[in-house]
């Protein structure tokens, strides 16, 4: 019993630590970013209010002199691991934690600084990273990322999502979460994301399943199960059950279950999910699913 | 009309469901119905709430307040330090790997404890310049690392302090290549000594062991996680939630039940041939009564009526291989040994069991009949059934038999002063392993054998 008193207590004092952010702002690539949340820099770098981090490697330093002198050398132009989707100027990199721990952990680090309950409490080596870039002749500059487990037992396809602020509200989010189901339909399973979902998760989440049902149930004469909805999308069943439920789509007519689909209502959701984000060229996707090696 | 009355069945995601596609089909002949369409979203509610998503979230002023207005800035110097050097190869880009285990990458970065160091240091005169001093650095922490893994002083976790292992004379000479002057390097080792003694743990990070996997302190980071039932990977990775595995499972499930009523048969069999055998018993335990009660008869004579039948227990030929021990005083009484045999066609007239013998029941050998000890022994009442147990010491004496065989009373002692009859006559009877007492003292009552007790039949437990 006192063993859960000392949990709750250090809990408490863990929170009040968070919320005081240690790192106020950073500074990548071509910005300087107001930092949102707590992240646990090593011990070294609790007395810097800045950090300046190398928009490829992601090393992250005190003064800025260290970061141009660490240009200098750094050869890296995008991020490690492969290049897995380029169409135009957005490319998608694949990185495996456990080959590019550095990386992988200084992302973890970095990301944390806008992500609320992101937990860094395992390392890196168990997940990938999808490193969304937009290129140009300086290079594939990160906009945004997210992670996934390579092993999940709740088939989970999507551990955490990040759109770095500069980036934000131009359909890279609602981009990286389509690139998360289109990997999931390649490797023929469903998927979910990790709970808890964000506030902004969950929007954006609704927002895509919303626009990718309604699109289907507009164009879909017959009749139709939730689980052919589920195969088609690579959604899971539940969240296509509380996507239609909540738009008040299903309902209960002469002892059955039935979709509503005026065109007319869907049309009215459609306009409220938001419009979509950048569309996933599939045929752009070069990628087989992550297998263990020996 | 109660709500409760009307229940929609929950929904089955494999069944179609009917795309309504304008509102008159919305409508609905019975207005009940149409009345409680909303039931099936509360019912339903449950389902995804535990999910942790809830239920139409329209952004409200609570929820846009917890999302951030992302604040940035342009960095001046940005078209200075990044050079467009950058030319994207037509194909896709392979990554390379870690650069730390390519090439000669320098992953160190100088910090501001190095570079406040530095600028003491070159103080008077331009010993070093930066770029060496994180090559020194970098290098030293690389083959202090190697050092101790020769030691095996490395810890897969951070356990305590980090010891540094490489001197100052191994480092000069593995690193002379670099071309510094000894007194730098001195200065250098000597600085970076005593940071590592300070920070008791590499300057690299890489190099950090990770936090223990037990460690509770939050502000730890990245604690080393094994990789859960890595043999069961290929298995899980098949296991799907499709049509196929449902059928696999339901196939699965007959079989169970088949083998649930195989064995259910299987132990009402046993059970049957349980009660068999304990009719068999009872069926031996009656004939045995029943023997009892009959008279005494001599040898050869209808006893052989009593022969065992073709009971699995018994046999008719045989003796039971106990009486052979009964010639060596074996103190106490056995009891018979069942034997199985094979069923004897020549059977007695008492209508008695057949049971079929079972195959791959053993059958237990017979021992050979033995009559040498019949012929030692007096003659005395022994049933001539072979299966009756021979229990002599029940059966009162035969005087005629006695004096067949020449045996007398021993004589009455002599009748004391004012008595009339003598102190005690002696009796006699069967005792045990089949010999002849004549007891002068009755144990039960205490009391010397007397005249009249001779005769009786004496049950030594009354």
């Amino acid at each position: 019993q006192g063993h859960e008193e000392l949990d709750a207590a250090s809990l408490r004092e863990h929170e009040e630590f968070t919320k005081v952010k240690n790192i106020a702002k950073i500074e990548l690539g071509k910005y300087e970013i107001d930092t949102w949340y707590f992240s646990p820099f090593p011990p070294e770098y609790n007395d810097s209010a800045k950090l300046f981090f190398c928009e490829f490697c992601l090393n992250f330093m005190k003064r800025k002199e260290q970061l141009q002198r660490h240009m200098k050398k750094c050869d890296l132009k995008h991020p490690p691991g492969d290049e897995i989707y380029r169409c135009g100027t957005l490319s998608m990199f694949e990185v495996d934690g456990k080959k590019n721990k550095v990386y992988g952990q200084n992302l973890c680090y970095l990301a944390k600084l806008f992500l609320d309950h992101k937990t860094l409490y395992y390392d890196v080596d168990l997940f990938l990273f999808y490193i969304l870039c937009e290129c140009d002749d300086r290079g594939c500059h990160m906009v945004g990322y997210f992670s996934k487990e390579k092993h999940s037992e709740e088939a989970y396809n999507l551990a955490c999502i990040l759109t770095l602020p500069p980036y934000q509200r131009k359909g890279y989010g609602k981009f990286l979460i389509a690139f998360s189901y289109e990997l999931s339909k390649k490797e023929g399973k469903v998927g979910t994301p990790e709970r808890p979902l964000s506030d902004l998760g969950l929007l954006s989440y609704r927002g895509y399943w919303t626009r990718v049902l309604l699109e289907i149930l507009k164009k879909h004469k017959s009749n139709i199960s939730i689980k052919e909805l589920s195969d088609m999308t690579a959604i899971k069943a539940d969240d296509i059950l509380s996507t239609l439920q909540s738009l008040d789509l299903i309902q209960y007519r002469k002892g059955q279950h039935v979709i509503c689909a005026d065109p007319k209502v869907l049309d009215r959701h459609l306009k409220a999910a938001g419009r979509g984000g950048l569309d996933v060229d599939v045929s752009k996707l070069i990628w087989t699913p992550y297998k263990e090696q020996g | 009309m109660s709500r409760l009355s009307f229940r929609p069945r929950p929904l089955d995601i494999h069944k179609k469901l009917p795309i309504l596609k304008s509102a008159r089909d919305f409508e609905d002949d019975d207005p009940t119905v149409a009345a409680f369409a909303a039931a099936p979203i509360i019912i339903l509610y449950h389902l995804y709430t535990a999910s942790g998503i809830e239920g139409n979230s329209t952004p409200s002023k609570k929820n846009a307040q917890e999302i951030p207005t992302p604040q940035f800035d342009d960095v001046e110097t940005y078209d200075r330090d990044y050079t467009r050097t950058f030319a994207q190869p037509s194909c896709y880009i392979r990554g390379r790997g870690a650069r730390a285990e390519i090439g000669e990458f320098v992953e160190y970065d100088l910090d501001n404890e190095d570079e406040d160091w530095l600028d003491d240091y070159n103080n008077e005169r331009k010993n070093l310049n930066p770029e060496k001093l994180e090559v020194l650095l970098f290098k030293l922490e690389i083959l202090d690392h190697k050092a101790r893994e020769r030691a095996g002083a490395i810890t897969p976790t951070f356990i305590g302090p980090v010891p540094v292992l490489l001197q100052l004379d191994v480092a000069m000479e593995a690193l002379q290549y670099l071309s510094v002057r000894y007194a730098v390097f001195q200065a250098v080792y000597n600085y970076w000594r005593a940071k590592r003694e300070r920070w008791q743990k590499p300057i690299l990070r890489r190099l950090q062991p990770p936090p223990p996997v037990n460690d509770t302190n939050p502000y730890n980071v990245f604690r080393p996680r094994e990789k859960a039932h890595r043999l069961h990977t290929r298995r899980m990775q098949r296991r799907e939630n499709n049509i196929q595995s449902f059928e696999k499972l339901r196939l699965v499930r007959r079989n169970l039940d088949q083998a649930k009523a195989l064995m259910g048969a299987l132990i009402k069999r046993e059970e049957t041939k349980r009660e068999v055998m304990e009719c068999e018993v009872n069926l031996q335990r009656v004939q045995m009564q029943y023997k009892h009660e009959a008279q005494l008869v001599d040898d050869g004579t209808t006893l052989s009526g009593f022969q065992q039948a073709s009971s699995r227990f018994g046999s008719s030929d045989d003796d039971y291989a106990d009486s052979d021990d009964t010639a060596t005083e074996e103190p106490y009484f056995r009891q018979p040994v069942l034997h199985h045999r094979y069923p004897d066609n020549k059977q007695s007239a008492i209508p008695t069991l057949r049971i079929k013998r079972e195959p791959g029941l053993p059958v237990l050998k017979r021992r050979p009949q033995q009559n040498g000890w019949k012929s030692r022994l007096p003659v005395f009442p022994i049933t001539q059934d072979p299966e009756e147990p021979v229990l002599l010491f029940t059966r009162p004496l035969d005087p005629d038999k006695l004096v067949a065989a020449g045996i007398k009373l021993p004589p009455d002692p002599p009748i004391e002063i004012d008595a009339t009859v003598p102190p005690f006559r002696c009796r006699g009877r069967i005792g045990r392993g089949g010999r002849i007492i004549f007891d002068r003292w009755n144990p039960l009552l205490r009391t010397p054998t007397s005249i009249g007790q001779e005769t009786t039949h004496f049950t030594p437990y009354g």
